[in-house]
């Protein structure tokens, strides 16, 4: 019997020891904040771009880096007495369950204060959820599922406009552009991948095609780890639509492109919705080939002209990691600044304090680097004062080109055939 | 005395995994500890049909995914408990893997395991495609009401991990039985000499059908668990041909075909997973993705049975007392 | 229905199909000689394709006539991996064979990324480029001329094996290995320059798509299940098969997309391989 109680004593101690039992103190003088991103996996590349934003952010809240006085995140911490925010990263690898798991870790072990994150739609559903489960503010600055925000959340908070929106500017844009040109569009393709995102993104634009008198000629689900897109575009093909809308990430965007180029065909107008048609990356390697894409848009470089706080920011960004912002990186980077607001409103690292302070935020759209009106939370904890642009790649470039107002090109239209390129 | 000693190693299992969290009591250890008894029950259930039968699936995530589709269907239409809803997912997976055992089991080694892949990603693609089922969008099973009739259990990971501690234990006892029973006799005659087993008038497609039926009636409990503690499931995450991977490389890495191989098998690989990534993964250079592979290369060259395999061996080595007979599973 | 537009489907069916034979046969290959399943097959692939983006992104080396270099670079590699981890798993169980390849797949992409970084790459200017016509049909030339390299260095493959002292004892490696080695056959050698062939195809095949598909670290996965599914309805270890499936599969998929819509051609293309296991428990072609 003494064994017994030896080796279960032991082995309980051990194991304990193992994990760790009970959690460490931290010292009070720094702001933990967890940031969970895909920073290995399909997405990785962009979950690296995302994180260099936040890190940004966060160096400038800090002092580290020098920013216009104007910006949201140059305000820094006064009302802590200086204290300097902490980023602490968790690799959730694009899986829902390692995305809950992460966060709960960050908000257990790390003590972090508050969770941004996660970029994919489904990732953000299980990290938000349990951040929700312990009280802990949860910000998310880059999934646009519309699901998110319906599911009467105390601690969830999204700066970015979400796909209802996104949608619907895509028909309010189409009318817009009808009426100025004197044409019309009114064959559209919907060719969405199938997983969380371009599944909500068809129903959304099943309902407004019907609703504003659009006839939907085609509509595909595309598998995203593909080899090869020949018989979806041949579909396309085949029903001769007018607009294509598309929603892809990086690497089917890239494919779909060359499928298009090698079956000599493109649509009077070719309608992406953001991710992959707007990564960095999607220029680089597709060069001349990617010309004259339209896609909806949070953010473009040449805003820079109307608002000077793009500049510069862009400029800090282009040092630190070489490479322009583009609208992930940049929601992103106001999404860490609105967090970092919010907690310097609070005066406190008290969740509770801090959740008040958001829910009360209230920002002009003179301090960020998005084209919205502001930011401000309703009940749900969806920003109601974002709003979307629509660009279009002219020369390498992305160029605002909706709304009309803040244009600063116009659209060519409608796209060359590949071969009178 | 023998049996008194082979008892000795479960007994002290169970008595740390009871005495655990009174020890552990931080919520993200006490749920990686949950994420180890997770491993562990799914390898346990993979073992009866992988390990004792030696028919290799690697298309475990269907049953799995039918277990948390079937729970959370039953409570978002039915409001059903997510307890009958769990038996309810079982059934559904046993039907299923009859109906999918029958033609399969024709077909031998590599070519049985690419079929159970091909049923599993089949699936996969109809779930996602069925509006029924919310498709990609996923289902999100109610977050309250909370207690042990909802099996929603709000911060607190301890009803979780008795719970899971529960289905392993349940898991484990269906297969001591079928070690000890005359089933797992005729199993294991089905795996090491299946001619002379027919030849002997073993039916073996009967056999096969009943080590399928146990297997996929557990790993659907699992997959129940699974959608009541995430609350959010979508094919991605239950349906995914790298959960059935997963399973099998828990049961591989403890060894096949041994009662408590995928315990220790989950033992390992849920922690090299979760501390690699959770030290190496927030760079964004892959560094958690290379420690993770470098030891799976390393135990699949130096250790091919499993980690029990080589403590066996080790034991034979150094305690000279004991033949070999007596040190076989 | 419009004939172009079957044309049209049985053209790019063919020419995808002709990439995924090359694939498979590297993985066939394997197989036939040793019994061993290679799931970092995909990873070859996603290797040759970088092999060929770095020739052209340091050098300028355009991906046609860097093939020759991916192709031995790849041997080397696939060497390598043979005498460090496979040759120590040859008596093992199935399953932990499964397990070091599964290992080494994570391990390839791990590095792919460490090194490289996780970015999308393309090699954006090669010299074939563009598209020509015959009547309705549209060929994509850079397309094309993969498939056809695909075909030249299936036809190679196909005469080093059966018309070379080399290849002979390869082949003859693949259809009975106790008997190969008591006709004085080295095994251990055929083993190594199974796997060197093996990923010299899938490098080949890699570097053939660099111009068309974009490179990333875990791009292997998107070919790795199809290169399974030819390889099984061709039957294991049948070069032959994995030839004719590759095809098979490639207008079954390219068709299914069409015919039924793009969520479900993975799953009719896999339904297609469960219905043949079905009558032919050993694929098209496997040996019984």
């Amino acid at each position: 019997m003494g064994m017994w109680l030896k080796g279960l004593t032991a082995g309980v101690a051990l194991t304990a020891l193992v994990v760790g039992a009970g959690g460490a103190a931290r010292a009070q003088e720094e702001i933990r904040i967890g940031v969970v991103y895909p920073l290995t996996g399909a997405a990785a590349s962009t979950g690296v771009e995302l994180k260099a934003a936040a890190e940004l952010a966060a160096a400038i809240t800090n002092k580290e880096i020098p920013a216009p006085d104007k910006l949201l995140a140059a305000v820094g911490m006064p009302n802590l007495k200086g204290a300097k925010i902490k980023l602490i990263f968790g690799d959730h690898q694009g899986n829902p369950q390692v995305g809950a798991t992460e966060t709960e870790r960050l908000i257990t072990q790390e003590k972090v204060v508050a969770v941004m994150g996660a970029y994919f739609s489904n990732v953000t559903a299980t990290a938000s959820q349990a951040a929700e489960r312990y009280g802990i503010p949860f910000m998310n600055a880059d999934s646009s599922s519309v699901t998110l925000t319906q599911r009467n959340f105390k601690w969830f908070f999204r700066t970015t406009p979400h796909d209802d929106l996104f949608v619907t500017n895509f028909f309010t844009f189409l009318q817009d552009f009808e009426k100025k040109k004197n044409v019309r569009l009114r064959d559209i393709a919907l060719f969405n991948e199938n997983t969380l995102w371009g599944n909500e993104t068809t129903r959304l634009e099943l309902k407004l095609a019907d609703q504003q008198e659009f006839k939907v000629v085609e509509k595909l689900h595309y598998p995203a780890k593909t080899a090869q897109m020949t018989s979806e575009v041949q579909r396309l093909k085949a029903a001769n639509p007018a607009v294509i809308m598309q929603s892809s990430y990086l690497g089917d965007a890239i494919l779909s492109m060359k499928t298009y180029k090698e079956l000599g065909f493109m649509p009077q107008m070719l309608l992406a919705n953001d991710a992959g048609f707007n990564d960095s990356e999607f220029l680089k390697t597709l060069g001349k080939d990617g010309e004259f894409v339209i896609s909806r848009e949070v953010w473009a470089l040449d805003q820079a002209d109307r608002n000077p706080l793009i500049k510069a920011v862009n400029a800090l960004m282009l040092e630190r990691a070489k490479v322009n912002f583009n609208g992930n990186s940049a929601r992103a980077f106001t999404g860490m600044a609105v967090l970092a607001d919010a907690i310097n409103r609070a005066g406190s690292t008290s969740p509770e304090d801090i959740r008040k302070a958001l829910a009360a935020t209230d920002i002009g759209s003179d301090r960020i680097i998005m084209p919205w009106k502001g930011i401000r939370f309703d009940q749900s904890g969806q920003n109601e004062l974002g709003q979307g642009i629509i660009v279009q790649v002219q020369g390498g470039q992305y160029v605002t080109v909706w709304p009309f107002d803040v244009a600063t090109k116009d659209i060519v239209f409608p796209i060359p055939a590949w071969n009178a390129r | 005395m023998t049996d008194l000693r082979k008892a000795a190693g479960p007994a002290l299992f169970f008595a740390v995994a009871l005495a655990l969290p009174l020890v552990v009591t931080d919520p993200a250890r006490l749920n990686f500890l949950i994420l180890i008894l997770m491993g562990a029950q799914l390898g346990v259930a993979w073992n009866v049909l992988g390990g004792y039968a030696g028919q290799v699936s690697l298309g475990h995530t269907v049953f799995y995914g039918i277990g948390a589709y079937a729970s959370t269907m039953l409570s978002l239409k039915l409001g059903l408990s997510p307890w009958l809803g769990m038996l309810a997912g079982g059934v559904v997976a046993v039907a299923f893997a009859l109906a999918m055992g029958w033609p399969c089991f024709r077909l031998k080694g590599h070519y049985f395991a690419m079929a159970t892949i091909a049923v599993a990603e089949i699936v996969q693609v109809l779930v996602t495609g069925s509006d029924w089922l919310e498709g990609a969008v996923g289902l999100y099973p109610p977050m309250s009401p909370t207690g042990f009739g909802a099996m929603v259990f709000g911060t607190s990971k301890v009803p979780y991990y008795y719970l899971i501690l529960g289905l392993l234990t349940l898991s484990l006892a269906a297969g001591w039985a079928i070690e000890r029973s005359f089933i797992g006799y005729y199993f294991r005659a089905i795996k090491d000499e299946p001619e002379a087993a027919r030849a002997l008038g073993v039916n073996l497609t009967r056999y096969k059908l009943v080590a399928i039926a146990v297997s996929a009636f557990l790993t659907a409990l699992g997959g129940t668990f699974y959608a009541q503690k995430e609350l959010f499931i979508d094919p991605g995450s239950v349906l995914s041909t790298s959960i059935s991977i997963k399973i099998a490389l828990i049961t591989i890495l403890g060894g096949v075909g041994s009662l408590f191989g995928p315990v220790v098998g989950a033992v390992i690989l849920v922690a090299v997973e979760e501390y690699s990534r959770v030290i190496f993964g927030s760079t964004g250079a892959g560094t958690d993705m290379i420690v993770y592979a470098v030891l799976i290369i390393l135990v699949a060259v130096y250790s091919p049975t499993g980690v029990m395999g080589l403590a066996r061996d080790l034991k034979r080595r150094f305690v000279p007392g004991r033949t070999a007979a007596e040190v076989r599973p | 229905m419009h004939i172009d537009i079957l044309l049209q489907i049985a053209v790019s069916g063919l020419l995808i199909g002709l990439i995924y034979a090359l694939v498979a046969i590297g993985l066939t290959l394997i197989f036939g000689v040793m019994d061993i399943v290679n799931f970092a097959h995909g990873e070859f692939l996603m290797l040759g394709m970088y092999a060929c983006f770095w020739a052209f992104a340091l050098w300028a080396f355009d991906p046609i006539f860097t093939l020759p270099l991916t192709a031995l670079l790849l041997f080397g590699v696939g060497v390598a991996i043979y005498q460090t981890v496979i040759r120590r798993i040859i008596k093992a169980p199935m399953l932990s064979q499964i397990f070091a390849t599964f290992g080494l797949m994570i391990l390839l992409r791990g590095l792919a990324q460490f090194f490289w970084k996780p970015d999308h790459r393309l090699v954006g200017h090669s010299i074939v480029d563009g598209r020509i016509a015959l009547g309705p049909v549209q060929f994509g030339l850079p397309q094309t001329v993969a498939a056809l390299g695909a075909v030249l260095i299936t036809g190679g493959l196909w005469f080093f094996l059966n018309r070379t002292r080399l290849g002979t004892a390869l082949e003859a490696t693949a259809i009975d290995k106790e008997a190969a080695t008591l006709m004085g056959i080295d095994a251990q050698r055929m083993f190594a320059l199974a796997w060197g062939i093996g990923a010299a195809c899938a490098g080949v095949a890699g570097g053939l798509l660099s111009t068309f598909f974009p490179i990333f670290p875990e791009v292997g996965a998107n070919f790795s299940l199809t290169a399974f599914v030819v390889v099984v309805l061709g039957g294991f270890g049948s070069i032959a098969g994995a030839f004719w499936a590759g095809i098979i599969v490639g207008l079954v998929e390219v068709a299914g997309g069409f015919f039924v819509g793009p969520e479900y051609k993975v799953a009719i293309v896999l339904s297609l391989m469960l219905l043949v296991l079905l009558v032919r428990p050993r694929g098209l072609m496997g040996k019984a």
